[in-house]
């Protein structure tokens, strides 16, 4: 059976985190997606604001996150996968800061990932199509900088994800970096061979995806192995909600707008044998606190549900 | 290139004759062949079911005899009298969420119909979107290959190219990426059925509607399609239902909802050439038919837009020289896109503070530095106020041709994006 996982963000607090990680794992979970970018957020970013907590040093950071460790460990969660802060390119944002990200932020996020024994760190990739005229430029970009951490990932025994992701025009989404899957499968391959070892992989997110009319069965099938982490969430197709799966419908009918068979057929197909992740944190500030535990343990049944459909049925 | 638009919301099929003037008047002299219009998704749902009291149809449907649908091609060819010629026909097609799986048959023989109404009539494309009701995921290339193969035959002999489109499909109310909508996919496919035909008979037509409810760059797309690229229908969508509206007449946040940037720039790096196919149905149907012929000069304005920027490059070439009227925002984009390929001779301003001095490399001298051009040389209007400028330059009586630049769709952008002033 599949394992089951969530963000640990708006469950596990700095406060006490072994009490997060205990409720998580009494509500159904056995993995965690460390939410390492609460702790510098894509709001401040885009303000140009760095925050000062990676100012830290990394015995500092360390010391931080050691609280966090044993508290998963005791309560027999494993820290599956994080993410790590974003943008980490602004194209309008101060050199400064900028350069803050790639040569501070990254490397010490690498560190933190490989402290709490995490294997999987995702990334998003540039976005600056519009700046630099074309995708290819801005993958480029985007390589340049995987390749700056990828001796780190290496070295901690991490593998990088990139992310499927949307931008936008005139309040419309549109698809942003690794929305296609062909292109996406040949550069990680490229990029591994260059490294000589599995440091690139891809974290497909559903929610993303949605928005941007992507056909799930044929992406995941598209990438196969390279395939390392899920996002998993829903929303209407018009905004990135990250709620609760199968709750949106757009007919009378009242079936999920969501492919989430196709989902399933893809995942099916390739032999997905990792963690169905749910990246769901807005759900736990949607439900009133009495209810958040119920919340959380409907999306680790949901979690179940799917890992039994995928399981089940001959590829 | 040629600019054309399509007939929904604008000619009336059973009474013609005002709207294919009110085309010609907004300055059209190409119109698309919609067959879905003389055979709609509506009716095609519909076949054979009992019709509800009052539902009288105002012809004999095509869905049930495929023929009429050439009989009524004709009878629109002739109440245009001439004055329109045809650019790209659409065969009839089924709903996006149809129930009808039993209709592949009928959709085969209403696009062969229109082969050969499109031979008959001279209009040089039709459309024809690919199968997909009933069809097993795994078996769409298989269906669809067959499917081709039999009309491109008949093409072949009537000398009509086939179209395929980028489709969308409905899943419970939303829509998807569909056949097609994978430009690398639509580029095999097609390459692969002028392979198996042994002739070019097969083309594509990018729809941006679909492209934008999907979030597709529509640039990528247009380059990976390349020259098999033969037609692009203009529409934007608004709200979440399917609907063709004028492209830039439904804005959010200052900006287009789609990302004309990407299909511009993409169009011109793949240096289409082919039709640019307005279609606005429900821009057209919204307003009065008062209002009708405003709204379609607009819409052949915004084609010829396109057209122009999608050429901006074959523009700049034909310029003998060049001289740049503005040097701000606007006159350092054309230098860093442009500025080594077709270098100014100088850049000109009003501003008195700027003579004399150098922008992005160019020599920065007053309007009355103009007198001195070589006559070939055309002053390219690089400011956006371009009518008061086109208007100081008039009455200076300069002799050289006065030309626009824009810089809202550049390859590429320091930062931000265009300038302005």
């Amino acid at each position: 059976m599949l394992e089951i996982g969530v963000q640990s963000k708006n469950v596990v607090s700095d406060g006490d985190p072994a009490a997060g990680f205990r409720l998580l794992r009494e509500l159904g979970f056995s993995c965690v997606d460390f939410s390492l970018n609460g702790y510098l957020t894509n709001t401040d970013l885009y303000q140009n604001k760095r925050g000062r907590f990676f100012d830290r040093s990394q015995r500092e950071l360390e010391e931080f996150f050691a609280p966090h460790r044993t508290g998963a460990e005791a309560a027999g969660v494993r820290i599956h996968q994080m993410h790590m802060p974003y943008p980490i390119y602004l194209p309008r944002g101060s050199e400064e800061l900028n350069g803050y990200l790639w040569n501070v932020v990254a490397p010490k996020s690498m560190e933190i990932c490989g402290f709490l024994g995490c294997r999987y760190i995702v990334v998003h990739g540039f976005k600056l199509a519009f700046e630099l005229g074309s995708e290819e430029a801005e993958w480029r970009r985007t390589e340049e900088f995987l390749h700056a951490i990828a001796p780190l990932a290496r070295e901690l025994g991490c593998v990088i994800c990139v992310e499927n992701l949307y931008g936008s025009a005139g309040g419309r989404l549109t698809e942003g970096p690794c929305c296609d899957a062909r292109k996406a499968a040949q550069r990680i391959d490229r990029f591994n061979d260059q490294c000589s070892a599995e440091v690139l992989g891809f974290c497909f997110d559903t929610g993303h995806a949605n928005l941007v009319g992507l056909d799930f069965e044929e992406f995941l099938t598209t990438l196969g192995s390279r395939l390392k982490v899920l996002h998993i969430h829903d929303n209407d197709g018009l905004a990135d909600l990250h709620q609760i799966p199968f709750v949106f419908t757009r007919t009378r009918e009242n079936k999920s707008s969501t492919d989430w068979e196709g989902f399933v057929r893809g995942l099916r197909a390739i032999g997905f044998d990792g963690v169905l992740n749910f990246e769901t944190a807005p759900v736990l500030t949607a439900f009133p606190e009495e209810l958040r535990e119920d919340a959380l343990r409907l999306i680790a049944r949901i979690g179940r549900y799917l890992g039994g459909q995928i399981s089940s049925g001959d590829r | 290139m040629n600019v054309s638009c399509a007939p929904g919301g604008i000619v009336g099929w059973n009474r013609p004759g005002q709207g294919i003037s009110d085309l010609c008047r907004g300055g059209f002299s190409r119109m698309a062949l919609d067959l879905g219009e003389l055979c709609g998704p509506e009716e095609l749902e519909n076949l054979g079911k009992p019709l509800r009291d009052g539902d009288r149809p105002l012809r004999r449907p095509a869905a049930q005899e495929p023929a009429l649908l050439g009989q009524y091609a004709r009878e629109l060819a002739e109440a245009c009298q001439g004055k329109l010629e045809w650019s790209v026909a659409r065969a009839p097609y089924l709903r996006r969420d149809t129930k009808r799986t039993d209709l592949n048959g009928l959709l085969e023989e209403l696009a062969a119909e229109g082969i050969r109404a499109c031979g008959e009539l001279g209009c040089p494309f039709l459309l024809v979107r690919p199968l997909f009701a009933g069809v097993e995921r795994g078996a769409a290339w298989a269906v669809n290959r067959d499917f081709y193969l039999r009309l491109g035959a008949q093409a072949s002999r009537a000398g009509v190219t086939i179209l395929l489109e980028n489709q969308c499909r409905d899943h419970n109310g939303h829509l998807l990426r569909g056949l097609c909508s994978d430009p690398a996919e639509a580029a095999r496919w097609v390459d692969r059925l002028n392979g198996e035909l042994g002739e070019e008979r097969f083309g594509f037509c990018l729809n941006t509607g679909v492209c934008r409810i999907c979030g597709q760059d529509m640039g990528s797309f247009a380059l990976q399609l390349g020259d098999r690229l033969k037609a692009v229908i203009l529409r934007e969508w608004a709200g979440q239902r399917e609907s063709s509206v004028l492209p830039c007449t439904t804005p959010a946040r200052d900006q287009s909802q789609s990302a004309w940037i990407s299909l511009i720039r993409g169009l011109r790096e793949a240096g289409f050439d082919g039709e640019l196919v307005l279609e606005l149905t429900d821009t057209a149907a919204a307003f009065s038919p008062l209002l009708r012929p405003a709204v379609l000069t607009l819409a052949h304005q915004v084609g010829e837009y396109f057209k122009w920027q999608i050429q901006l490059e074959e523009t700049l070439k034909n310029c003998p020289s060049i001289v740049l009227f503005g040097a701000g925002n606007m006159c350092r984009n054309y230098m860093r896109c442009y500025g080594e390929r077709y270098r100014p001779l100088f850049a000109c301003s009003n501003s008195p503070a700027s003579w004399g001095s150098r922008f992005c490399g160019l020599e920065v001298r007053p309007p009355e530095a103009l007198r001195d051009l070589p006559p070939d040389c055309v002053i390219l209007l690089c400011n956006i106020y371009y009518r008061e400028v086109e208007d100081q330059l008039r009455e200076m009586g300069l002799p050289n041709r006065i030309a626009c630049f824009n810089d809202e769709y550049m390859p590429s952008f320091q930062s931000g994006g265009p300038g302005g002033g």
